[in-house]
């Protein structure tokens, strides 16, 4: 390896320069307020979490996991997601207090460094967590939540994609022989890899009426007109009569032109129980975030209640957002040699005005002019008193 | 109707493709010349195709600055990017093969393959539980047996001809590949009438 040089950065990290800063700030205040308004409770958990507990439920592969050894001989992680340090949290002190829990998080998360370009190992995620509410309101106050987000966000053009993982699982045992078929059936439809799905049914030993059954669902629901269309796959309809509900809620709340169903939508997210869902915008080139019901996490936690949740991308975001144009007033006060106080008393009276000042003495700058230009407005301060530009 | 961004790969693959979109009824001009160029705009059809290293189709497709493009599973198989495969193209088929010398042994202490296919052959011999040692080459592979780089090669086969040629024979097959019609999940998403209206029209074309 070639000796590292002085301005570089471990693989994968990011500097946040002001524009991007800002960018990000608007993103999370309007975020935070949003949230907040609609009872959601803000939490920071730690950035480092045992292995053992946050690292092996987490759904992110061990590979993906930045790991390190604290004074104890412990391994440790930097949290890799949020949904598991909060179902910790949840489990072991919150939910005694209150119960749902709305929860909300604004966090940097990370993942093993990659060699390619574009993909982040440290990026921050906006999501909430509705924990101890099994109803169908909770899947649906997600999925709203999320749309409306997006909205106060400005994200102009986005789809949210959902599934349930009850029904998808449900629809591949009854017609697949051995748990491997199974296991690779679904991890070629996580990958979406439609022509490597054919093969496979094409290619097991399997009763022809199954291997017709898996061909045609994967045919109809890629290409789904009615979630009606599903029902004849399933024997056990109760996972179909819970989306049927969760349709006609969304059809209520007349975000139906956001939503639509994909029953091949499969995770790489193995906790995710029931209903799940990914969220895609015009503009970026990767998914925004995804969501999900992931009852069985909390079990992990030793907690057997319900919980739904989903997380955003900041970095994806902030690729499909409107550029804030800031027309904020610049003001710089210039000033002179033994004219300090004076500019100092005219610098607060401009700041209460509500006006951004920096302050600056003439003394400091090498080039006064260059650095002039990039204020809107400059008051200079010389021996002669206070002269506007 | 929304635009729609596909990456091409350059060469014969490019012509078989575009044959097969002309065929499913896309309005594309007969004669393309394609040399030099590296962007193809059909106003009447908002298309626009990339065309690109046959290598780097999936990289544009996953990175989204080209919605659907036509990847040989070969490369998908290589780089395992995180793009959607929609439909077999089932045109430039061919397979990877491992071949060597004739009446040649792997060797007992560090067998080692060349390849342009690093992770296909890394896979494909960890499956079979072989530990061997892979040396990346870029092109005439064959050369490596002949002068004694390798024990084996692993590479792209279609007639056989090129190994007859340099006095390889082929040991064994490891998988089919053919030309693939693959999707950005974004794009698959919020095109996804586009794309699926192209999928079905390129549906009736396979052969």
């Amino acid at each position: 390896m070639s000796p590292i040089r002085k301005f570089e950065k471990p693989l994968g990290m990011r500097d946040t320069f002001p524009k991007i800063f800002e960018k990000k700030e608007v993103v999370r205040q309007t975020g935070r307020d949003f949230l907040q308004m609609r009872g959601f409770d803000f939490i920071k958990t730690p950035t480092l979490e045992y292995y053992d507990t946050v690292g092996k439920a987490s759904a992110i592969v061990e590979s993906s996991l930045f790991k390190l050894v604290d004074s104890q001989g412990n391994t440790l992680v930097l949290r890799p997601d949020m949904t598991t340090p909060i179902a910790r949290v949840a489990s072991s002190k919150l939910l005694k207090e209150k119960i749902p829990l709305r929860l909300a998080y604004f966090a940097n998360v990370f993942r093993a460094q990659e060699t390619e370009g574009g993909r982040p190992a440290e990026f921050e995620q906006m999501g909430v967590e509705i924990i101890g509410d099994s109803s169908v309101y909770a899947d649906a106050e997600s999925l709203l939540t999320v749309i409306e987000l997006l909205k106060v966000l400005e994200v102009k053009q986005f789809k949210i994609t959902i599934g349930n993982a009850g029904i998808l699982n449900a629809i591949l045992s009854q017609n697949v022989r051995t748990e491997e078929q199974f296991k690779e059936l679904h991890k070629l439809l996580v990958e979406k890899n439609i022509v490597g799905f054919e093969e496979a049914v094409k290619l097991y030993e399997l009763p022809q009426k199954n291997k017709q059954t898996l061909l045609t669902f994967i045919e109809e629901a890629t290409d789904l007109n009615h979630i009606n269309q599903i029902d004849k796959y399933l024997i056990e309809k109760d996972d179909f009569i819970y989306m049927e509900r969760l349709q006609n809620i969304l059809a209520i709340s007349e975000v139906e032109k956001y939503i639509y169903f994909d029953f091949t939508l499969a995770s790489h997210m193995n906790y995710y129980t029931g209903m799940l869902f990914e969220v895609f915008a015009t503009g970026a080139g990767f998914p925004l975030g995804n969501g999900g019901r992931y009852d069985g996490l909390l079990d992990e936690f030793g907690s057997q209640v319900g919980a739904i949740g989903f997380g955003l991308r900041v970095d994806q975001l902030l690729e499909v957002m409107p550029s804030f144009q800031k027309d904020q007033e610049e003001v710089l006060v210039l000033f002179a040699q033994n004219e300090f106080p004076v500019a100092v008393a005219k610098a607060a009276a401009l700041r209460k005005e509500g006006k951004r000042t920096t302050l600056q003495s003439i003394e400091g700058l090498e080039n006064i002019s260059v650095f002039e230009q990039l204020f809107s407005k400059v008051v200079r301060i010389g021996q002669g008193g206070i002269e506007h530009d | 109707m929304t635009e729609l961004t596909i990456a091409m790969p350059k060469g014969r693959i490019f012509e078989e493709a575009y044959e097969m979109l002309i065929q499913a009824g896309f309005d594309l001009p007969e004669d393309v010349e394609i040399s030099r160029k590296l962007m193809i705009e059909i106003p009447s059809e908002k298309i626009r195709f990339i065309l690109a290293k046959p290598m780097d189709v999936p990289t544009y497709v996953e990175h989204g600055v080209a919605d659907i493009g036509i990847a040989g599973k070969d490369v998908l198989l290589e780089q395992g990017r995180a793009v959607h495969e929609l439909l077999d193209l089932k045109i430039s088929k061919c397979y990877i093969a491992s071949a060597g010398l004739p009446n040649t042994k792997l060797n007992d202490i560090a067998p080692r393959i060349a390849t342009k296919y690093p992770t296909v052959a890394s896979h494909y011999y960890r499956e079979k539980g072989e530990q061997v040692e892979i040396i990346g080459l870029n092109g005439s592979i064959e050369l490596a047996p002949m002068i004694g780089l390798a024990d084996r090669i692993v590479d792209i086969v279609s007639t056989g001809q090129t190994l007859k040629e340099n006095g390889l024979v082929e040991y064994e097959h490891i998988t089919d590949v053919s030309s693939r019609l693959i999707a950005n999940p974004v794009s698959y998403r919020m095109k996804n009438e586009r794309i699926q209206n192209l999928v079905k029209r390129l549906k009736k074309c396979v052969k």
